[in-house]
C-alpha cells in the first residue's frame, strides 16, 4: 500500500499527514505529505499563514483545498511562522506536482524544536501509519 | 444505507477498473477518472462522457398520461409534441419542490420521465400515491435501460459516428430513436453541462447483462478520441452544472424551497388550464413575494465558496451557500445561494465566511455564470 506514496527518510511526519524538515540554518521547512496530495488529488487553493504568526504544535497553520475537499495544515512544530510559499498562491498545484519540494508550505522558526519532535514519526513509522490508513 | 450493499450502474466494471469510486445516493460511481478539472476542460472544449444510469427512469403511460403529468408538474405538457422533452419541478402542497426533472413526450399516451438519483424511490412513490381517479400505468424501467450522456461542443459529430440516420439534425430538447452501435436506442439533446450534448438510452439493456451500455462506452471514448473526449465523473458533473447555474436537488433546491425563490418561476404554468400539486400556495407566494431569493456569488477575494457557508453584508448574516467550489473556465471560486430580495441585484458586494475570514464576493449572472457568446450549447461557432 504505502509503496504508492513517496515517504523519504530523513524528515519527520505528523499523523495528520504534514512533515517537518530541519534546515542548516536552524529552521524546519514544513508541507503536507505525497499521502495528503494524493488524497487530497487536485489542490485549486492554499490558504497561508501570515507571516510571524506564532504557533503550537499541532495548530492550523492554514488550509488546502482541492475541487472536493477542504484539508487544515497542522504545524508540526510549535514556533514562529517565518516565511511562507508565497508561489502557492499562484501555482497551487505545485504541492500535487512535487509536496516535499517546490510544494513546501512555511518555513517556521521552532521554539521547543527537541520536544515537539518527540511527538512526530520517522519515515518507517509514518509508511506504516500510511498503510493502516482506510481507503 | 441501512448496511446494504451499494448499487451498481451497468458500467460499474469500467469504473472498478478505472475510475476513482464514492458513493453517491446509495450508489457506487466515480467521482474522476484522472480528475475533475481535465474532465471538465473536456466537456466545455471537446467532449466527454458520463454514466448517468443512476438515475431513476419512470414510463407514465395510459389514456389520461397527459392529465396525470399536468398535474403532478408546475410546467405544462399539453403542447408539448412527441419526441420532445421539458425541464420542470413537482411540488408538494406546500410549494416545496419534491424534485426538478426533465420529461420527455413518447407519445400522445405516453412519457418518460428521469428522477435523480437521490429522489428515486421517493419520487416513484410520489407518482404511484396520485394516480388514483387517473387511468394511467407506471412502469419503473430503470433496471432494463442504461443511460449514458455524451456533452460537449465536439459531442454531435463523436455520436453520429456511431449511429444510423442522422442524429444531429435535430434541436435542443427533442428526442430521436436510432441504433446506436447497431442497438435499439433513443437519443435526447439535454443534458447537465450547459454545453450542447446528448443523453442516450440504451434499450433492452438489463442491469445484469450490461454488455450494450459497455459497447456503447468503449465506442464512445473510441468514436471521441480525435477531439480529445474524456471518460467524466460526478466530479465533473458538478463543477460543470454549477457553471451553467443549474440547480442541484437536496442542495439549491428541496422540499422546503418553492420554484419562485430559485427562480424557476419559468417552469411554473400558473395559467395552465388544470389544476396540479402546490398550486394554491405557489400563487400565494407570487401574490405575496419571496423574503429569499437564488443568486450567483462570485469570489472577488482568494478562497473556495463551499456548500452551507455563510453569506454576510457588513456584520450581518444574510444567508447561506447551497453549492459553491471551483470554476474550471473561471478559475475563480463561484456559488449559488439564497439572499432577501434587497441583495439580489446584480454587482450587490457581499461576504463568504470562508472558515474564519469574511472573503469579498459580488452578486453576478449564475444561469450561466459563464460569457454564452465563447461557452455552453449557445456559443458562437467558430
Amino acid at each position: 500500500m504505502s509503496e504508492e506514496y513517496k515517504i523519504p527518510d530523513g524528515i519527520s511526519y505528523t499523523k495528520d499527514h504534514e512533515w517537518a524538515k530541519r534546515l542548516p540554518d536552524g529552521n524546519v521547512l514544513i508541507g503536507v505529505s505525497d499521502y495528503a496530495q494524493k488524497q487530497l488529488h487536485e489542490i485549486v487553493y492554499v490558504e497561508l499563514p501570515d507571516l510571524g504568526k506564532e504557533v503550537g504544535q499541532a495548530a492550523s497553520l492554514g488550509s488546502v483545498e482541492s475541487v472536493k475537499a477542504v484539508s487544515d495544515v497542522f504545524a508540526p512544530v510549535s514556533g514562529k511562522v517565518v516565511e511562507v510559499n508565497e508561489a502557492l498562491l499562484d501555482s497551487p498545484e505545485l504541492i500535487n506536482q512535487d509536496p516535499y519540494g517546490k510544494g513546501w508550505v512555511a518555513r517556521i522558526r521552532p521554539s521547543r524544536l527537541d520536544a515537539d519532535l518527540k511527538g512526530l514519526m520517522d519515515a518507517r513509522a509514518y509508511r506504516k501509519h500510511v498503510a493502516e490508513q482506510k481507503h | 444505507m441501512l448496511g446494504l450493499d451499494p448499487r451498481r450502474t451497468h458500467l460499474y466494471d469500467y469504473h472498478k477498473a478505472h475510475g476513482k469510486l464514492v458513493e453517491f445516493a446509495g450508489f457506487e460511481m466515480p467521482v474522476w477518472f484522472e480528475g475533475v478539472i481535465p474532465e471538465h476542460h473536456a466537456v466545455r472544449n471537446g467532449v466527454g462522457v458520463f454514466d448517468v444510469s443512476h438515475m431513476g427512469r419512470t414510463i407514465v403511460e395510459g389514456p389520461d398520461a397527459e392529465r396525470f403529468m399536468n398535474h403532478m408538474i408546475t410546467n405544462d405538457v399539453s403542447a408539448l409534441d412527441p419526441m420532445s422533452a421539458l425541464y420542470t419541478v413537482m411540488c408538494n402542497p406546500r410549494g416545496g419542490i419534491v424534485d426538478d426533472f426533465i420529461t420527455y413526450r413518447l407519445s400522445g399516451d405516453r412519457f418518460l420521465v428521469i428522477f435523480n438519483a437521490s429522489n428515486r424511490e421517493k419520487d416513484f412513490n410520489w407518482f404511484q400515491g396520485h394516480v388514483k381517479g387517473f387511468k394511467v400505468k407506471l412502469r419503473d424501467i430503470s433496471d432494463e435501460v442504461a443511460m449514458i450522456s455524451v456533452q460537449g461542443p465536439r459531442s454531435p459529430e463523436t455520436l453520429q459516428k456511431l449511429c444510423t440516420g442522422v442524429v444531429t439534425d435535430f434541436g435542443r430538447f427533442r428526442l430521436t430513436r436510432t441504433k446506436l452501435c447497431g442497438f435499439d436506442a433513443m437519443a435526447a439533446r439535454t443534458g447537465y453541462t450547459g454545453e450542447d450534448g446528448f443523453e442516450l438510452f440504451i434499450l433492452d439493456c438489463p442491469l445484469n447483462e450490461p454488455e450494450k451500455a459497455l459497447t456503447v462506452w468503449d465506442d464512445l471514448l473510441g468514436a471521441g478520441k480525435g477531439f480529445g473526449i474524456r471518460p467524466c465523473g460526478l466530479g465533473a458533473r458538478d463543477s460543470l452544472r454549477l457553471e451553467a447555474g443549474l440547480s442541484l436537488y437536496g442542495n439549491d433546491i428541496d422540499d422546503d424551497i418553492n420554484p419562485i425563490e430559485a427562480k424557476l418561476k419559468w417552469v411554473v404554468k400558473l395559467k395552465k388550464s388544470s389544476d396540479f400539486i402546490g398550486k394554491a400556495a405557489l400563487l400565494k407566494v407570487v401574490e405575496e413575494g419571496v423574503k429569499r431569493g437564488r443568486v450567483g456569488i462570485m469570489m472577488e477575494d482568494r478562497g473556495i465558496p463551499r456548500h452551507g457557508y455563510e453569506i454576510w453584508d457588513g456584520d450581518k448574516k444574510i444567508g447561506i451557500l447551497t453549492s459553491g467550489g471551483y470554476s474550471p473556465t473561471l478559475d475563480v471560486g463561484i456559488a449559488l445561494g439564497y439572499v432577501p430580495p434587497e441583495y439580489e441585484e446584480l454587482g450587490t458586494p457581499v461576504g463568504v465566511k470562508i472558515r474564519e475570514r469574511l472573503a469579498k464576493g459580488k452578486v453576478v449572472k449564475s444561469h450561466p455564470f459563464y460569457d454564452e457568446s465563447k461557452y455552453g450549447w449557445k456559443r458562437e461557432k467558430g
